[in-house]
């Protein structure tokens, strides 16, 4: 009991015990923020994986593509009902975007899709710009550019069908704070003036006339763009953007034969109408991919049935076909059964397919969205583990440090032990008297610092902010090379309960020497100690 | 009560070896107040370290109601420290972070068993008051030891020597460190102890303290040179 009762009453009455709470403090707190940062880096890799893809995707890796795929699209309907919720094919290919009677070009990676059967297989739709504000308005098909007109109390009046999208949107919202910040003109709010005007070019009119909003320009199939590619990065995380909704975009593109050959001459151009911009979350996506329709971009990159010198016809090619599982279905049961449907509708095709279709087929995997992911998953996981491993390694500094800490303790305590030991403390008690002061440091800086590294972890981007804000040189997160645009700010309860235990654990270990070399002072030495 | 036999004590000084106790043997019977004389270096406090098992005689042994101490077990030999033995050093010794009454008390902590400490701390407190009130300071025992003047640090020194009641009260000087009014306060209090029953054996080098005690013995150069017994002490009995 002497042991507690004494390890208490030292540890709030030696200056010197705060010394080894503050490192372990730090050392905790330190180790907490990399696990969380790095932890929360891997779940958001992992969430954001999930949000791009379908559960089960068929993939070729190659951009000639696969032929079949409707096929088996209802081959699944008709076998695996029960298993299969929704297919939905998509291309890939690359291209050169480019604004019209702007300098600005890109490199980018062009993806086909069927808008609406995307968004039932993963979360895309959640992250487009104006299809939040302006609900069922964003689509890929031909359109005319949209134009807003002023009106004779000088606010912004959008086309009709915006105008109540919009109107939708508002009704929907539960937030009255978002509702309510801009009240100049509702649609205001959406668009975060004074960006507004660029947003959905306003005729300089008044009480529209002739002029009103309305839809101007060609039919044009439209396109999303990722954000990162059009527009400005702020520093709280949103965008400037400086194109308006539905200005032209131009799209170079070079078709692959089946054979892997480039068959356009010249390349193919694409005028398109920029319609939204996506926000995945992840920056090299963000930064690359743009978006328009799978049958538009199937058509121009020859991947649809050709005509062949005999008269035959080629079949339809996609990249990937993303495949949505029924709910309840375990992710590697579906892939077993969707893959095994695969083996078994390739055979059911028998001689039909052609030699280079043969080979396009065999080249498909069918894999999950952990699989396609997994070798960035794996890299990121083995970064966690060195990080935590390396900043273990920085704690032994701070276990070294509570056993000089204690050693000193120790040494200035000697006359005490041999008062304890006089009055019939045994060797063992005084070494745990030593240990119990250990842990109770060790506790007090596991609970300090697992508060400090939760609440920093917490408020993470705002520290980044204030410290941007002083000094641009210390935004240390860059989403250019993190791929994500926010730290993320998760503890996990378990990494916080190890972290702490463990610095419990390394603060009793370095309490052990000194606390055995107080347990075998000598009495008499002690008590002549000077 | 207690019995020394042929205690042989040496330390080393560098390569040398210095022979602090040769060959003492002595006796102390219960309710005696027995003062170890002799001069500094003489082997005195090393002779009270070895009653006490504080430290470990290189020849001989020392018995106590009948039973060699040395030849305990660790365990056991902490426990007579604990519970037969009371000590008082001239430098006080006691523990700085404490207050008087958790200095007292301290010695029933260590010999108390944490479960068996829950059931018996209000027992042990009214112990260690009743102590304080017999040494004078039931007014202080909030205070710390460095708000206490030299003498009063020695009653509460003498409280938690007494505070398991043990047989035999080992004194090392008690009163080397303190002016001669004080001093003389706690040899009185020290008689007081023995009148009322306490076997003392007290080192001191001051002649006129010795005078107090029932019998005196005089260690000159690590031997007993004199035992010369005063009128009334139990061993003239």
């Amino acid at each position: 009991m002497y042991k507690w009762f004494l390890a208490w009453r030292y540890l709030h009455t030696k200056l010197i015990a705060f010394f080894g709470i503050a490192s372990v403090t730090l050392c905790v707190a330190m180790v907490l923020v990399v696990m969380s940062v790095m932890g929360g880096f891997l779940d958001t890799i992992r969430e954001r994986s999930r949000g791009l893809h379908s559960e089960i995707v068929l993939d070729t890796g190659t951009l000639q593509g696969f032929p079949y795929y409707e096929e088996f699209q209802q081959y699944l309907q008709d076998n695996h009902k029960d298993v299969v919720s929704v297919t939905t094919p998509v291309i890939y290919t690359y291209g050169i975007f480019r604004v019209p009677a702007t300098t600005y070009t890109r490199p980018s990676r062009v993806v086909g899709m069927r808008l609406n059967e995307y968004a039932q297989v993963n979360d895309f739709k959640q992250g487009l710009h104006y299809e939040h504000y302006f609900p069922g308005t964003t689509r890929l098909g031909p359109q005319r550019m949209p134009i807003g007109g002023i009106d004779d109390k000088q606010r912004l009046v959008l086309p009709a069908d915006l105008e109540a999208a919009n109107a939708r949107w508002r009704e929907s919202e539960t937030d009255a704070e978002k509702k309510s910040e801009y009240t100049a003109h509702p649609y205001e709010m959406a668009m975060y003036p004074p960006y507004v005007t660029t947003q959905y070019p306003a005729n300089r009119v008044y009480a529209f006339g002739d002029e009103g909003p309305g839809y101007v320009g060609p039919e044009n199939s439209g396109v999303i763009i990722g954000c990162d590619l059009l527009n400005d990065r702020r520093n709280d995380g949103d965008f400037d953007r400086h194109l308006a909704r539905g200005a032209d975009i131009a799209l170079t593109l070079m078709p692959i034969s089946p054979a892997g050959n480039v068959t356009g001459e010249p390349p193919v151009r694409l005028p398109l109408r920029y319609v939204d911009d996506s926000r995945t979350g992840i920056f090299e996506i963000d930064d690359l991919c743009i978006y328009v329709d799978l049958d538009m971009l199937q058509h121009k990159l020859a991947m649809d049935p050709q005509t062949l010198a005999d008269g035959g016809m080629t079949k339809a090619r996609v990249n990937q076909l993303l495949i949505s599982l029924r709910s309840g279905t375990d992710l590697e049961t579906g892939k077993a059964i969707v893959a095994a449907a695969w083996e078994k509708f390739q055979e059911s095709l028998g001689d039909q397919p052609s030699m280079t279709d043969m080979q396009l087929l065999s080249g498909v995997d069918v894999m999950t969205w952990e699989d396609l992911q997994r070798p960035f998953i794996q890299a990121v996981e083995k970064e966690k583990v060195l990080v935590t491993i390396l900043f273990s390694l920085i704690s032994l500094v701070a276990m070294a440090l509570v056993g000089c800490v204690f050693y000193m303790i120790v040494e200035k305590k000697t006359r005490d032990i041999g008062i304890l030991k006089a009055i019939g403390a045994s060797a063992r008690g005084v070494a745990g008297l030593f240990v119990a002061y250990a842990l109770a440091v060790g506790i007090c800086g596991a609970v300090l610092g697992t508060t400090l590294g939760v609440v920093f972890v917490w408020n993470i981007n705002d520290i980044q902010a204030f410290l941007a804000a002083l000094n641009p040189q210390l935004r240390v997160w860059s989403p250019e090379v993190y791929s994500f645009d926010k730290i993320p700010e998760i503890v996990n309860t378990w990494d916080a309960l190890g972290v702490g235990v463990v610095a419990v654990l390394a603060s009793v270990a370095g309490s052990i020497i000194p606390a055995t070399i107080a347990g075998l002072i000598w009495p008499v030495k002690a008590l002549r100690y000077e | 009560m207690l019995r020394a036999h042929n205690l042989y004590k040496s330390y080393a000084m560098g390569r040398a070896s210095v022979d602090v106790l040769s060959g003492v043997s002595l006796s102390a019977k219960a309710g005696e107040f027995l003062v170890i004389l002799g001069s500094s270096g003489s082997g005195k406090s090393t002779l009270l370290h070895l009653l006490g098992a504080l430290d470990i005689p290189d020849r001989g042994d020392v018995e106590f109601h009948g039973k060699s101490v040395f030849q305990r077990t660790k365990k056991s030999r902490e426990d007579y420290r604990n519970r037969e033995v009371g000590f008082v050093f001239q430098f006080y010794h006691l523990l700085p972070e404490l207050t008087v009454l958790e200095n007292v008390i301290i010695p029933r902590l260590i010999g108390t068993p944490t479960f068996k400490w829950l059931s018996h701390r209000r027992e042990a407190k009214k112990a260690a008051h009743a102590m304080l009130d017999r040494v004078g300071l039931s007014h202080r025992v909030k205070h710390r030891p460095n708000e206490l003047s030299g003498g009063e640090r020695q009653r509460v020194a003498i409280a938690r020597a007494l505070i398991n009641e043990p047989t035999l009260l080992l004194a090392d000087e008690p009163t080397g460190n303190l002016d001669e009014k004080i001093g003389a306060e706690i040899l009185e209090l020290l008689t007081e102890f023995n009148t009322a029953g306490q076997t003392i054996i007290m080192v001191t080098h001051d002649v006129r303290v010795a005078v107090r005690a029932h019998r005196q013995v005089r260690l000159t150069g690590g031997k007993i040179e004199k035992v010369a017994a005063t009128k009334g002490s139990p061993a003239l009995a």
